[in-house]
C-alpha cells in the first residue's frame, strides 16, 4: 500500500513534467512516428525468412529449412567470407592510407597548397561509385587504350597486347585493384579526421621536442602517431561495425569473371532476388539477410565493448 | 516508476503501429485495393492470390472463351507495358486516346523504366494488386503461368477469329512455340526476331577478302586476316560471353555453334541440360582460342550492348552479331554519322551453327515476347477478344499498334523534316512517312510496338515499302530463311529453386575460360565438385517428371 502510494505522486510527477515540456514531446513525435514506420514496421517481414514465400503464393511455413539450405550453399559461404575479407582489408588498408596522407598534408608549410592538396584528394568521395567504376574500367582496360596496360607495354613489363592485363575481369587482380580503387576514393575523405585530431595537437609538444633536439621524423614518431592512436583505434572500430554492409562498391566493380572473389551477401542477395532467371524466392532472401543482420548485430556490440575499453567508457550505442 | 511509465507507453505505441502496419499488409495479401495507376477492371476482380483459386480460373475462363458470342467488351482495363509501347515522351498519351477510340475500352497504363521492368512486375505482382493484361519475356510467362498468376488462353486462342484467318495470319508457329505444358499463358504480337552477324565491307575489302566464310575455319580465318590487316586489338566483341537469359548465345553464334547452355528438349522428347554436352566444351575452348589470338576482346565479360555499339561504330571492331532487321540501318546510320564507310555484309550461318531443333544451320529466332492476361483479370474472354487480338486485326488497331498516331509518329502531309541539316528530306502531299522523335529530335520513328518486319498478320495498305529501308529488309529476310524458333522451358519447383545458381555459376565458367583463367577440364571439375552437377541433375529429372 504504501509502495503504491509513493508511486503515484511520482506518476503525477512524470505526466506533469511531460506537460511541462509538451513543445519538445510534440516536436519529437514526428521523428518517432517516421522511426516506427520506416525503421520497426519493415521489421515485420523477418517473418518471411521461416517461410516458403515467392509473392504469389501465400507463404508456407518451413521454419528453419531456408536457413538449412543457406549453409549448404557454396556460394552463400563464398559471399559471405567474401564480406568479412574484402571489408576488413579495405578498412585497414584506406585507414592506414588515410593516417600516412593526414600526417604528410600536416607536414606542408604553405597553407594555399595544403588546401588545394586537401580540396583535390576529397573530390573523388563525390563521385557515385557508377561513375568511378565506368573511369577506372577505361583506365584498366586490357586494351591499347586501357592507360595501365600501355603503359605496361611501353616500359616492357608487358611483352604484347595478348599479354595485356585484365585487371577488373580476372580473380587474381580484381581484388587489388578493388582496394587501390577504395583507396583512391575514400582515403581523402577519410583523412578529415585525422587532421582534426592533427590540428588539436598542442604545438608545445613539438617546440620541447625541438629543444630536445627531435628532427621531424623524432617528433612524429615520438608525438604526431601516439596522439593519432586513439583516433585511429575510434575509427577503426566505429568502421568494424559496419563490415556487413557492402554493396555498391562491389556491385558496379565485379563481373562474371570475378564473382568467386567479389560476390559478397548483399550482392549475393540482389542476384538471388532479382537476377535467378525466375520467380524469386523472398523467403530465402530474406533468410540470407536476416543472418546477414544477426552478424552485423554481433559485430556491433563487440565494438561497443572494444570501443569502451578504447574510449574511457564512452561506447558506440 | 518514471521508466516503467514511458516504457509501457513506448510499447503501446509500438504495438499500435505493428498492429496497424501488419492488418495493411495482409489486407494487401488478400483484398485487392486499388490505386489511380492499378487494377481497374470493369467490375470488382477477384481478389484471391491462392494458386488453387487461380486454376479454378483457368479451367473456367478456358470453357467459356468457346463461346465467342457471348463475350463481353470490357469498359476498363488496366496494362503494364516495357519501353516497348511508347513511352509518355514519345507520345504515348496520344497513343493510348487512339487505342481508346478503336477499341472502345478504357485503358491505364503501368509502365516502369524499361530497364527495371521485370523488377516492377515482380514487386506488383508480390503486391497482390495485379494488372489485367501485361508483356512478358518467356522465363517470366513460364515461371509466372505456374504459379497460377496469369490466364490460359488456349480455348480462346484455338477459338478466336485470328486463328481462322490462316490466310492472312502466318504466326501459328510462333504461337506453337509458346504452349507450356498444354497451356498457353501469352500471345506474341510478332515474330521473335534474332541476330545475324555483320560485317564490314571496308574491312574485308583492305583485308582482301573476296568470298564470305561458310563454315568455322574459313570464319576464324577472315576475323585473323581482318585483324592482321587493320592492326587493331580485337576483331569481335559481344555483350558478355553468356547472355543472362535465353537465347544465351546468340551474340557470339559462329563459336557456339551447336552448343547450349540451359536446359533443352531432345529429340526423343526428354529433357538435358546441354552445359554437360560435349558441344559445350567445345564452345568454350573456341572462345578461349579466340580470345587467345587476340581476336575476340575479353572486355565481351564485362561490355553492354551499348559499349560493343560503340566499338563498332568508331571502327574498334569490324565484325558484331547483332539484331536483323531495323538494327541493319540504324548500325549503317551510325557508321555513315562517324564519317565511315557504312556498307555492312550480313553473314548466313556457318555450316557448324546448328542449335537444337534446328535440322541445319540457322540463327535462333528467340521466343518473342508475350501479351498476357493474368488471373485477376474480371473478364479476360473480352480483353483477348477486344484487346490482344484486336492488336492483329489486320486493319486500323494494328496500324495504330505498328505506325503510332497520325501527326504524332508518322504523317502523310507535305512537309520537310531536318531542314537545312545533311539528313533534310522532303516530303510530297500524301506520301507516308514517319515523324522525327519526340525525345530524341534528330532522328525518325521506325515503328511502334510492332515491328512491320517482324509482324504476325499482314496489314491492309501497309506502307512498310517505303518506311523500311532496303538494307534492314535484306538482314530480315537473311534472318527469317536462316533461324530456328527457341523454345520455352516449363518452370519446376526445382527449376525455380536452382536456375539462378546455375546459371550464375555457368556463365561464371565460360567467362573464366574464355579469358584463360581456367582450362575447360578445371571449370567441369569445379562444377561437379561445388555441387552444380547435381543441382542440374534435379532440374532435368523435374522437367522429365513433367511428362
Amino acid at each position: 500500500m504504501s509502495g503504491k502510494k509513493q508511486a503515484k505522486p511520482s506518476a503525477n510527477k512524470t505526466w506533469a513534467k511531460m506537460y511541462k515540456y509538451r513543445g519538445f514531446y510534440l516536436m519529437f513525435l514526428p521523428v518517432f512516428v517516421f522511426a516506427v514506420i520506416f525503421f520497426y514496421a519493415p521489421m515485420l517481414g523477418v517473418r518471411y525468412a521461416f517461410t516458403n514465400y515467392n509473392g504469389i503464393r501465400k507463404p508456407d511455413i518451413i521454419w528453419f529449412e531456408n536457413f538449412q539450405r543457406m549453409f549448404s550453399m557454396k556460394n552463400f559461404w563464398s559471399a559471405f567470407v567474401n564480406t568479412i575479407q574484402i571489408s576488413i582489408v579495405k578498412l585497414l588498408l584506406t585507414t592506414f592510407a588515410a593516417v600516412v596522407i593526414a600526417i604528410l598534408l600536416n607536414e606542408i608549410g604553405n597553407l594555399l597548397f595544403k588546401k588545394v592538396v586537401q580540396t583535390i584528394i576529397y573530390l573523388p568521395h563525390f563521385m557515385s561509385w557508377v561513375v568511378t567504376a565506368s573511369v577506372f574500367s577505361l583506365i584498366l582496360s586490357p586494351s591499347s587504350s586501357g592507360l595501365v596496360n600501355s603503359f605496361l607495354l611501353n616500359i616492357g613489363v608487358i611483352k604484347s597486347s595478348n599479354e595485356m592485363i585484365y585487371f577488373l575481369g580476372d580473380s587474381r587482380w580484381w581484388r587489388p585493384a578493388y582496394y587501390i580503387i577504395n583507396i583512391w576514393k575514400e582515403t581523402g575523405w577519410q583523412t578529415v579526421i585525422f587532421m582534426a585530431t592533427l590540428a588539436g595537437i598542442n604545438t608545445d609538444l613539438y617546440e620541447a621536442a625541438s629543444i630536445d633536439g627531435a628532427g621531424r621524423w623524432g617528433k612524429m614518431w615520438y608525438i604526431t602517431f601516439p596522439q593519432l592512436k586513439n583516433t585511429i583505434l575510434t575509427v577503426i572500430i566505429l568502421n568494424l561495425a559496419k563490415v556487413m554492409n557492402l554493396f555498391e562498391s562491389a556491385f558496379v566493380l565485379q563481373n562474371d569473371a570475378t564473382l568467386d572473389v567479389s560476390n559478397v551477401l548483399e550482392t549475393y542477395i540482389y542476384y538471388q532476388t532479382f537476377n535467378s532467371g525466375a520467380i524469386p524466392n523472398y523467403g530465402y532472401t530474406t533468410a540470407v539477410g536476416l543472418f546477414k543482420s544477426l552478424v552485423g548485430c554481433v559485430l556491433v556490440l563487440v565494438c561497443n565493448h572494444w570501443s569502451k575499453k578504447v574510449r574511457e567508457g564512452r561506447g558506440i550505442v | 516508476m518514471k521508466k516503467k511509465a514511458l516504457s509501457l507507453l513506448l510499447a503501446s505505441a509500438m504495438v499500435v503501429s505493428l498492429t496497424a502496419c501488419g492488418g495493411g499488409n495482409s489486407s494487401s495479401e488478400s483484398s485487392n485495393t486499388t490505386d489511380s495507376n492499378a487494377s481497374t477492371s470493369t467490375t470488382d476482380a477477384s481478389t484471391s492470390t491462392d494458386a488453387n483459386a487461380s486454376t479454378d480460373a483457368n479451367a473456367s475462363s478456358g470453357d467459356a472463351a468457346a463461346e465467342t458470342s457471348d463475350i463481353e467488351k470490357p469498359e476498363e482495363i488496366t496494362i503494364m507495358v516495357d519501353g516497348t509501347v511508347f513511352t509518355e515522351e514519345n507520345g504515348r498519351d496520344q497513343f493510348i486516346a487512339k487505342l481508346e477510340e478503336l477499341t472502345g475500352i478504357k485503358i491505364n497504363v503501368i509502365q516502369p523504366d524499361h530497364d527495371a521492368y521485370y523488377d516492377v512486375v515482380g514487386q506488383q505482382i508480390a503486391g497482390g494488386d495485379w494488372p489485367d493484361v501485361l508483356i512478358l519475356a518467356s522465363t517470366q510467362m513460364a515461371g509466372y503461368g505456374s504459379e497460377g498468376v496469369l490466364w490460359d488462353m488456349a480455348s480462346a486462342w484455338e477459338n478466336s477469329d485470328l486463328k481462322k484467318r490462316q490466310e492472312a495470319y502466318n504466326g501459328d508457329g510462333v504461337v506453337s512455340s509458346m504452349y507450356i505444358d498444354g497451356k498457353l499463358y501469352g500471345m506474341p504480337a510478332t515474330h521473335g526476331n534474332g541476330c545475324v552477324t555483320y560485317v564490314k565491307q571496308a574491312w574485308l575489302d583492305e583485308a582482301g577478302i573476296t568470298t564470305l566464310p561458310t563454315n568455322y575455319d574459313e570464319y576464324y580465318d577472315m576475323l585473323l586476316k581482318l585483324k592482321e590487316a587493320k592492326g587493331v586489338d580485337y576483331v569481335v566483341a559481344a555483350a558478355g560471353f553468356l547472355g543472362a537469359e535465353a537465347p544465351f548465345v546468340n551474340y557470339l553464334p559462329e563459336f557456339y555453334q551447336d552448343a547450349w547452355p540451359s536446359f533443352y528438349q531432345k529429340d526423343d522428347g526428354t529433357w538435358a541440360d546441354g552445359f554437360e554436352e560435349q558441344s559445350m566444351k567445345d564452345a568454350m575452348q573456341r572462345l578461349a582460342d579466340a580470345v587467345k589470338d587476340g581476336l575476340l576482346d575479353p572486355e565481351t565479360n564485362t561490355y553492354g550492348t551499348a559499349d560493343v555499339r560503340n566499338k563498332f561504330y568508331d571502327d574498334s571492331l569490324g565484325v558484331f552479331t547483332y539484331w536483323a532487321g531495323t538494327w541493319a540501318s540504324n548500325l549503317k546510320n551510325n557508321l555513315e554519322n562517324n564519317g565511315l564507310d557504312s556498307e555492312l555484309v550480313a553473314l548466313s550461318p556457318i555450316a557448324e551453327a546448328v542449335p537444337p531443333l534446328a535440322s541445319g544451320p540457322a540463327y535462333i529466332d528467340r521466343v518473342s515476347p508475350a501479351w498476357c492476361i493474368t488471373t485477376q483479370c474480371e473478364n479476360p474472354e473480352g480483353v483477348f477478344k477486344y484487346f490482344i487480338e484486336a492488336m492483329q486485326d489486320g486493319a486500323d488497331t494494328q496500324f495504330l499498334w505498328t505506325y503510332g498516331v497520325e501527326g504524332t509518329h508518322w504523317s502523310t502531309a507535305a512537309e520537310t523534316l531536318y531542314a537545312g541539316t545533311e539528313q533534310e528530306v522532303t516530303y510530297a502531299d500524301g506520301e507516308f512517312h514517319m515523324l522525327d522523335n519526340l525525345e530524341t529530335p534528330g532522328s525518325q520513328y521506325t515503328k511502334a510496338h510492332i515491328d512491320p518486319m517482324l509482324a504476325l498478320t499482314e496489314l491492309a495498305d501497309d506502307p512498310r515499302e517505303t518506311t523500311v529501308k532496303p538494307e534492314a529488309l535484306a538482314a530480315q529476310q537473311l534472318f527469317n530463311e536462316n533461324s530456328v524458333g527457341a523454345f520455352v522451358v516449363p518452370a519446376t519447383d526445382e527449376l525455380n529453386q536452382y536456375n539462378g545458381d546455375l546459371m550464375t555459376e555457368k556463365s561464371s565458367l565460360v567467362t573464366k575460360v574464355a579469358t584463360g583463367q581456367m582450362t575447360v577440364d578445371q571449370a567441369y571439375e569445379e562444377y561437379t565438385s561445388q555441387g552444380y552437377a547435381d543441382m542440374s541433375k534435379q532440374v532435368v529429372d523435374s522437367l522429365n517428371a513433367l511428362q
